[in-house]
């Protein structure tokens, strides 16, 4: 279960003066759900809420817990059960190779070479992708990477996964796949998006504005609610 | 950052001899040729470098033989100023020994990377850097940096190259001193990007074992389906 605990984010301003600028307003509340998505304009706090999970960011007030452990102070372990996928894959690839970057998740579990490769390839083959293995990962299409990169995520063995806006980048059918992949998936899924069709298919969501989490609720609820937000924003602006 | 230029340093697939042959092997020949420029000082020796080397990269494939002329589109400047230097001083015979020596060497160097896994890189530096163990030093952290220090490399390049492209189509010049503060930015911007990268597997954390255990992963690609 992943715990906050009046968590915030703020950062001092730049223009020297004693407010802070809140990133993230202090939020309390746990997540248990299998599927969470987290909606909200560009900038709202969205990806905040997300890297404060795995320690990406760490909380300026508060604290937030990763199944007992605070991430603040045992940030080794809580990465050891949340990984962490990015919107752009080629943030996420460090390795030249599609298998190369696979069995880079699998060192730290796997010392023999020949046996790390066929677990990279079993890793591969129940994603449907053992034919990029030696492809290099700047030769594929926008949606591969993705998929790879998501393979190499979940090859690490973490419990919970955490996207940021995991579809952004991809067309309509490659944002299809990549939903339902993650859909497929026994790991507990955290994810921000601006696609409300796939927020729609969670079991809860949050919506996220100026740094606040202005709703909590079901995904028909919440939508309605971000549409409403949406609409009066666009109103006000013109 | 643009993937062109990632091309410098990144494996091209193969199966040529030179693609199987050991990873000991391609670096014993390229410490020998290292050997020979700096202790067998003759353009005789610059020259039998280049022939051998452009030999190897024939043997490993039309794909690999296609890129021994990208430092040269890259780095001629370096290579020309080097040789006027060397032509003025020494004269023409030790301005082809020092450059073609260097430039034998280097592509012997860049082979090395076109032909290998950067995982089998890596496990090889590990093996290296295993004394290193004795001193309190994991040696699997060492060749991790080094691996990532050579993905790096193409990347600042290809960094250069995009932030060129911005200031030309603003219609700047290239002002090298006007360029430098949105390369470094961006160069950091990659360092973070690579160390969060890491972290987002908990790669780090789950700590790089240097020690000879197997342990199968428990969790993976799980599907519900």
């Amino acid at each position: 279960m992943i715990s906050f605990h009046a968590a915030g984010l703020s950062v001092p301003n730049p223009d020297g003066s004693d407010d802070d600028t809140v990133i993230l307003a202090p939020v309390s509340l746990d997540l248990r759900e299998s599927r969470v998505a987290v909606i909200g304009a560009n900038g709202s706090g969205k990806s905040t809420l997300l890297r404060l999970i795995n320690g990406l960011a760490r909380p300026s007030t508060g604290r937030v817990v990763v199944d007992g452990k605070d991430v603040a102070r045992d940030v080794a372990a809580v990465r050891r059960r949340v990984a962490f996928l990015f919107s752009d894959p080629l943030s996420q690839l460090v390795m030249p190779l599609v298998r190369e970057d696979v069995e880079l998740s699998l060192k730290p579990t796997l010392k023999n070479k020949v046996r790390r490769r066929q677990v990279a390839m079993d890793h591969l083959d129940s994603m449907d992708l053992a034919h990029l293995a030696d492809r290099s990962v700047h030769d594929l299409s926008g949606g591969e990477r993705q998929l790879v990169a998501l393979t190499s995520v979940l090859a690490a063995g973490q419990d919970i996964l955490v996207a940021d806006e995991p579809t952004t980048l991809l067309d309509l059918r490659n944002n299809i796949l990549l939903q339902d992949t993650l859909f497929a998936l026994d790991q507990q899924i955290i994810y921000a998006t601006h696609d409300l069709d796939f927020a729609a298919r969670a079991d809860r969501v949050l919506v996220v504005e100026g740094g606040h989490i202005v709703h909590d609720g079901t995904p028909c609820e919440a939508i309605e609610h971000y549409r409403q937000l949406a609409l009066s924003a666009s109103r006000e602006g013109s | 950052m643009r993937g062109q230029a990632l091309l410098l340093g990144l494996r091209i697939p193969g199966t040529s001899m030179v693609h199987r042959a050991p990873l000991w092997l391609k670096y014993l020949v390229l410490v020998a040729a290292g050997t020979a420029v700096v202790f067998l000082r003759s353009p005789t020796t610059a020259a039998a470098l280049l022939v051998v080397g452009l030999l190897l990269y024939a043997v490993a494939g039309a794909r690999v033989l296609a890129a021994w002329a990208s430092p040269l589109r890259l780095l001629w400047w370096i290579f020309a100023l080097l040789a006027a230097y060397q032509w003025w001083m020494n004269g023409p015979w030790t301005a082809f020994m020092v450059v073609g020596g260097m430039f034998a060497a280097l592509q012997l160097a860049r082979l090395l990377l076109l032909t290998t896994d950067q995982s089998d890189l890596i496990d090889g530096m590990a093996w290296a850097c295993s004394p290193l163990r004795k001193v309190g030093v994991n040696p699997e952290l060492v060749a991790l940096a080094v691996g990532l220090m050579l993905r790096s490399i193409p990347a600042v390049l290809g960094c250069i190259a995009d932030v060129s492209d911005a200031a030309r189509a603003r219609g700047l010049g290239r002002n090298p001193i006007a360029l430098a503060g949105p390369v470094v930015v961006s160069a950091v911007a990659f360092a973070h990007q690579t160390g969060d990268a890491l972290a987002a597997r908990g790669i780090l954390e789950q700590g790089l074992r240097d020690e000879a255990a197997d342990v199968t992963p428990t969790k993976g690609v799980h599907h519900r389906l």
